[in-house]
C-alpha cells in the first residue's frame, strides 16, 4: 500500500461515522462526508482500491452534491439511504470488491430512493479503463460537479443568511492588523460560547437561578469587550444586544423564559459560526471573509425587549429562591472573577489565558446534574469553589516532559540492576535508591496526569444533543450526568466524542420509546439516560444507561442467523446474542432491531473504541432498558502489555486483546490440507498463527503443542499466536520506531534492559496471515 | 541527465566543501557531512524489525528514543562483515516525510574529520547505471586517498521510503 493513503476500511469507517454526525440543517458534516468520499474517486483512490467501489463512490458523491445543491430534502430520511449506501461499500470492501448483485442491487435501490437513478451494471463495466469507461454514474457526478461550479459553491454552510442589507459591510482588513490578538480572541471566544451553551442548558432546568444568568452574562459581555476591541464589528453588535437583554433579565425587567433562552442558544450558534469564519480568514486569507446579516437577530432581540412574544417579568426572578440562599452563590472568589472578567473587557484587551482559565472553572459550574433535588445543589456548588491557577502548556513540551521521565524511571531501574551496584551492600545506597524510587514514581504520576483533563467538555456537549434529540423527537428525556470530573488523555477527548454520540443517539431514538408507550408499561412519561464515568482498576469506564426498551434479543438472534454470523444451534447466553449487535455486517440496512441507527452499524462504535485500545459491550433487559459499558485505557502514552518470547525476540502483545493463553493439547489440534491450523479451544476453533513464521525469526518450538499459544481477539475474529514462552506483564511506553512503518508492529519501546521490544498491531498480525 | 548531473556537481564543487566525517567500508574511504552527524556510538544489540529489507538491520534504544539502523555495507550491496569492536554506528539525521529523523548507518571504523576543499572534490565516475553513482555527491582526494562522499539523504531517505514502498 502506498504511503498516504488510508487503508480504504478506515475511509469508509470515517465516512460511516461523519454519516451518523449529520443533523438536517447542519450542512458542514456533508462538506466533510465529500471530501472524504473524494479519496476513494478514480484517479484519487489508493492503486488497490476495488473498481466497483470507486464508481460507487463517484455515484456517492453525485448524491452528495444534490445535498449541498439544495436538490435534495435535507431530512434525516434520506441521511439514511446514504448510511445504507455507505454500508453496502463497506460490504464490498469486505468482499474484496467482489460484492454480490444483491449488494449492488441495494445500493443502486437506495440511491434510486433519493431520486438518483443507478443500474447494477453501471458499477460493474469493463473494469480497466479508469477515466472513460466509467458509466452512467460518474457522468452523472461529473454533470453534478458542472452545475456545481456554475453556480455558487456553499463550501461552509453555516448559519449565514444571504447578506441583506442594514448590516453595514465590514471594511476588510480592518480587524486584520493585529493576527496575534485575534487569535486568542478566537480561542477565548470559543470557551466563553461553550460555556454560555453548557450555562443555558442547566438553566432550563432551574430558570430561576440568578448564578447562572450571571455566568451567561458575563461571557457576553467579555466577547463584547474583546470583539469591539478588535474591531470585529459584526459579533460586537449581537453580543451587545443580547447582553442588553440578559442585563434586563437580570434586573428583573422580563423573565429567563424558553423565548429568552432560545435566542440566546441561535446567537450563541451565529456567534460560532462567525468566530469559525475569522478564524477561517486567519487561515486561509480574507477571500474568506463572509459577512453575517444579523439583522433579524437584532430585531428578534428588540422584540423580545420591549415585550413582544415574552412573559411580562415574573416575581420569582427577583425574589431569592427559598432554598438556594444567595451567600452560598456568591463566594469572594466570584466576586474578585467577576471584577476580573469585566476588567478585562473594559480595558478592552484580549483575556490573559491564566485569568480567562479562571474565569472560565467558575462561568460553567457543574456536577453532576440532579435538577429534581434541590438538596444536592449547595454539595455541588462546593465543588465550584476550588479554583486554582492554570497555565496554558504546549503540548509538545508536554509530551518531551513525559517521554523523559519515562527514561528516568527506566534508566534507573537499569542502573540498579547494575550487577555490580545491586553487589553493593550498603545500607545507606538501599535507602537511596528507595528515595529515588519514590521520587521518580511520583514525578510520572505527576508528570501523566498534567496529560489528563476531565471528560466534563465532552459530556457538556452531550446535554445539547439529548435536548435536542428530545425536542425533534417529541420524547420527554432526562440525561443525568456522574463523574464529569473524571480525567482522560486529552489526546482520546476527541476520538471518544463521535462514537459517544452515535450511542447517545442510539439511546435516545432508539432505547427510549414515546412518552405513550412508556406510560403503558407502567414507567415514568420522561425517559432517562445516564451519562457516566468513572475510572477501575487503571481503565476509565463509560457508561451510557437508558431506561428503555433494551436489546430485542429474539430479533438479534433472528438476524444472525440470517446472517449466518451464528448457526441455528448454537446456545448462546442473551449477554452474547446482544453483544452481536457490534459485529461489522450486523448493521441494520432493514432496521429491524431498535438499535439501528442510520443504518450504520453499532461495528463503526467498536472500531473507533478499538483504535483508542478500549472495549465496548451492552448488557440489556427487555422492557428496563440497555446499558452501554466502554473501557478505555487511562492513557494512551502506555500500553498495558504481556511480552513474550519468539526465539531470541521478544514481543509485546497488547493485555486487552488477551483472552486466555495454553499449551496446547494434541487432541485440539487440526489442520486443513496439511496447511490451515486450527486449535480447538473452548469449542470453538481458532486459527494458529505462528508469529516466528510471519516475522522471518528463529524459534526455540516449531511444533505448537510443545510452544504456548496466546489467544487474542481483534475486531471480532480470534486467533491462537504462538509463541516460546511468556515472560511477563508490564505496563510499556509507546514509541514510534523513528520512521519505520511495518505492518503488524504497532511501535516500540524499551524494555527494563534497555533494548527495545516491538509491540504487535494485531489486526496488522491477522491481515498479514490473511494475505 | 548524466551530462547534467557533472556540470551540476563542478558547478556546486564549491558548496561541497566542509568538513566530512570519513569512515571505511572494506577497503573503500567513505565521507559524510558533518552537520547531518549527530553522533557516534559502538554498535550494540539491535532489535530486529520483521517486513523490512535486509540491510535494514532494526531499531535501537538512543537515549530513550528508537531510531531505525541500517547496515551500510548490504546497503551497498557489499559483502556483510561480522561487528567488531572497530563498528560504529554514526547516527545521522534526515528530513523524514513530516519531520527530521534520526537514522543509525553501521560502518566497519570511523576515521576522522577531513577539511575538503573544492578543488579537491571531482565529480561521480561513471558506473555504467546511474542508481550506483546517485547516492554520491563526488570524490574527494585527499590526504593521497580517495574519499567517496554520500548524499545522506539519498542514501538514508530512500532507505526507508524503499521500505515504506514495500
Amino acid at each position: 500500500m502506498a504511503a498516504g493513503h488510508k487503508p480504504l476500511s478506515d475511509l469508509l469507517d470515517e465516512m460511516a461515522l461523519k454519516i451518523l454526525m449529520i443533523e438536517p440543517g447542519d450542512l458542514s458534516i456533508v462538506g466533510e462526508l465529500l471530501d472524504l468520499t473524494e479519496k476513494l474517486l478514480p484517479g484519487q483512490a489508493a492503486a488497490d482500491t476495488p473498481m466497483v467501489i470507486q464508481r460507487m463512490a463517484a455515484a456517492f458523491k453525485g448524491a452528495l452534491e444534490k445535498f449541498i445543491m439544495g436538490e435534495l430534502a435535507d431530512s434525516a430520511e434520506n441521511y439514511d439511504f446514504l448510511g445504507q449506501c455507505i454500508t453496502e461499500m463497506q460490504e464490498s470492501a469486505r468482499k474484496e470488491g467482489r460484492p454480490g448483485e444483491k449488494i449492488l442491487a441495494q445500493f443502486c435501490d437506495n440511491m434510486k430512493k433519493i431520486g438518483f437513478s443507478l443500474q447494477p451494471s453501471d458499477l460493474l463495466e469493463a473494469t480497466d479503463a479508469v477515466s472513460i469507461g466509467m458509466g452512467a454514474a460518474e457522468d452523472k457526478a461529473l454533470d453534478e460537479k458542472a452545475s456545481a461550479v456554475a453556480s455558487p459553491q456553499i463550501d461552509s454552510p453555516q448559519v449565514q443568511a444571504p447578506a441583506a442589507g442594514g448590516t453595514g459591510q465590514e471594511a476588510l482588513p480592518d480587524f486584520l492588523q493585529d493576527t496575534d490578538l485575534l487569535a486568542g480572541f478566537i480561542e477565548e471566544a470559543f470557551e466563553h460560547l461553550e460555556s454560555i451553551e453548557v450555562n443555558v442548558l442547566e438553566l432550563e432546568q432551574s430558570p430561576d437561578d440568578q448564578d447562572i444568568i450571571n455566568n451567561i452574562f458575563r461571557p457576553f459581555h467579555t466577547i463584547k469587550g474583546v470583539s469591539g476591541f478588535l474591531n470585529l464589528k459584526t459579533i460586537n453588535r449581537l453580543a451587545h444586544a443580547t447582553e442588553n437583554l440578559l442585563d434586563d433579565v437580570r434586573n428583573g425587567k422580563r423573565a429567563m423564559d424558553s423565548a429568552v433562552i432560545d435566542i440566546v442558544l441561535t446567537v450563541g450558534d451565529a456567534l460560532k459560526s462567525m468566530v469559525e469564519n475569522i478564524k477561517d480568514v486567519l487561515q486561509n486569507g480574507p477571500a474568506n471573509y463572509k459577512d453575517t446579516d444579523i439583522s433579524s437577530f437584532l430585531v428578534n432581540i428588540t422584540q423580545l425587549q420591549e415585550g413582544g412574544n415574552g412573559a411580562p417579568p415574573v416575581e420569582a426572578v427577583a425574589a431569592p429562591v427559598p432554598d438556594l440562599p444567595p451567600e452560598v452563590f456568591e463566594p469572594e472568589e466570584r466576586e474578585e472573577v467577576e471584577v476580573l472578567a469585566s476588567e478585562e473587557a473594559e480595558a478592552e484587551a484580549p483575556p490573559e489565558p491564566t485569568s480567562a482559565r479562571v474565569a472560565q472553572g467558575v462561568v460553567s459550574p457543574r456536577a453532576p446534574q440532579q435538577p429534581a433535588s434541590p438538596a444536592a445543589r449547595p454539595a455541588a456548588d462546593s465543588g465550584q469553589k476550588k479554583i486554582g491557577a492554570s497555565i496554558k502548556v504546549d503540548v509538545e513540551k508536554l509530551d518531551a516532559l513525559v517521554n523523559a521521565v519515562g527514561e528516568l524511571v527506566i534508566m534507573q531501574s537499569l542502573v540498579r540492576q547494575n550487577k555490580l551496584v545491586s553487589r553493593i551492600a550498603d545500607a545507606k545506597l538501599t535507602k537511596d535508591f528507595s528515595q529515588l524510587t519514590r521520587i521518580t514514581s511520583e514525578l510520572q504520576r505527576t508528570a501523566m496526569s498534567m496529560r489528563m483533563v476531565p471528560i466534563k467538555q465532552t459530556f457538556d456537549k452531550m446535554i445539547r444533543l439529548v435536548r435536542d434529540l428530545s425536542k425533534k423527537s417529541g420524547k420527554k428525556v432526562d440525561l443525568i450526568m456522574e463523574g464529569a470530573d473524571t480525567e482522560i488523555d486529552r489526546n482520546m477527548v476527541e476520538s471518544i466524542y463521535d462514537p459517544l454520540v452515535h450511542m447517545m443517539r442510539n439511546s435516545v431514538d432508539h432505547g427510549i420509546s414515546p412518552s405513550a408507550d412508556r406510560e403503558k408499561c407502567g414507567k415514568s412519561e420522561t425517559g432517562t439516560v445516564f451519562l457516566r464515568a468513572y475510572q477501575k482498576g487503571g481503565s476509565m469506564m463509560i457508561e451510557i444507561e437508558d431506561d428503555g426498551e433494551g436489546l430485542n434479543t429474539q430479533k438479534i438472534r433472528k438476524k444472525a442467523i440470517e446472517r449466518g454470523l451464528v448457526s441455528e444451534s448454537d446456545n448462546l447466553s442473551d449477554f452474547e446474542l446482544n453483544n452481536l449487535i457490534f459485529l461489522p455486517g450486523f448493521s441494520t440496512a432493514d432496521k429491524i432491531t431498535d438499535v439501528s441507527g442510520r443504518g450504520v452499524g453499532m461495528d463503526v462504535v467498536k472500531k473507533a473504541v478499538e483504535k483508542l485500545r478500549g472495549k465496548v459491550d451492552v448488557q440489556s433487559q427487555p422492557g428496563k432498558g440497555s446499558l452501554f459499558t466502554i473501557r478505555l485505557p487511562l492513557t494512551l502514552a502506555i500500553i498495558d502489555g504481556i511480552i513474550v518470547r519468539v526465539g531470541t525476540e521478544r514481543y509485546i502483545i497488547p493485555t486487552i486483546a488477551i483472552q486466555e493463553s495454553m499449551r496446547p493439547d494434541r487432541t485440539n489440534y487440526s489442520t486443513v490440507h496439511g496447511r490451515g491450523e486450527n486449535l480447538l479451544v473452548r469449542g470453538e476453533l481458532v486459527p494458529i498463527i505462528r508469529l516466528y513464521e510471519i516475522f522471518g525469526v528463529e524459534s526455540t518450538n516449531t511444533d505448537p503443542c510443545e510452544a504456548i499459544v496466546v489467544v487474542v481477539e481483534n475486531e471480532g475474529r480470534r486467533r491462537a499466536l504462538m509463541v516460546d514462552e511468556l515472560l511477563g506483564k508490564e505496563e510499556v511506553v509507546i514509541k514510534n520506531l523513528g520512521g519505520l512503518d511495518v505492518p503488524g508492529v504497532a511501535g516500540g519501546t524499551i524494555l527494563g534492559d534497555g533494548r527495545v521490544g516491538l509491540i504487535l498491531d494485531l489486526a496488522g498480525v491477522i491481515a498479514n496471515k490473511a494475505d | 541527465m548524466e551530462a547534467a548531473n557533472v556540470a551540476q556537481n563542478l558547478g556546486q564543487g564549491a558548496e561541497l566543501a566542509g568538513k566530512y566525517l570519513t569512515f571505511s567500508l572494506g577497503n573503500e574511504g567513505y565521507g559524510v557531512g558533518i552537520l547531518s552527524v549527530r553522533e557516534i556510538i559502538g554498535v550494540m544489540e539491535i532489535t530486529a524489525v520483521p517486513h523490512t529489507p535486509p540491510y535494514i538491520r532494526g531499531v535501537i534504544n538512543l537515549r530513550g528514543k528508537v531510531i531505525p539502523v541500517l547496515d551500510l555495507r548490504l546497503k551497498f550491496s557489499m559483502n556483510h562483515k561480522e561487528y567488531d569492536e572497530r563498528t560504529c554506528i554514526i547516527v545521522v539525521e534526515v528530513q523524514g516525510q513530516t519531520a527530521p529523523v534520526q537514522v543509525g548507518m553501521v560502518v566497519d571504523s570511523v576515521s576522522e574529520v577531513l577539511n575538503i576543499a573544492a578543488g579537491e572534490i571531482e565529480p561521480p565516475p561513471s558506473l555504467g547505471s546511474s542508481s550506483e553513482t546517485e547516492n554520491i555527491l563526488g570524490m574527494a582526494k585527499a590526504k593521497g586517498e580517495v574519499k567517496i562522499l554520500l548524499d545522506v539523504d539519498k542514501v538514508v531517505g530512500e532507505g526507508l521510503l524503499q521500505q515504506l514502498a514495500s
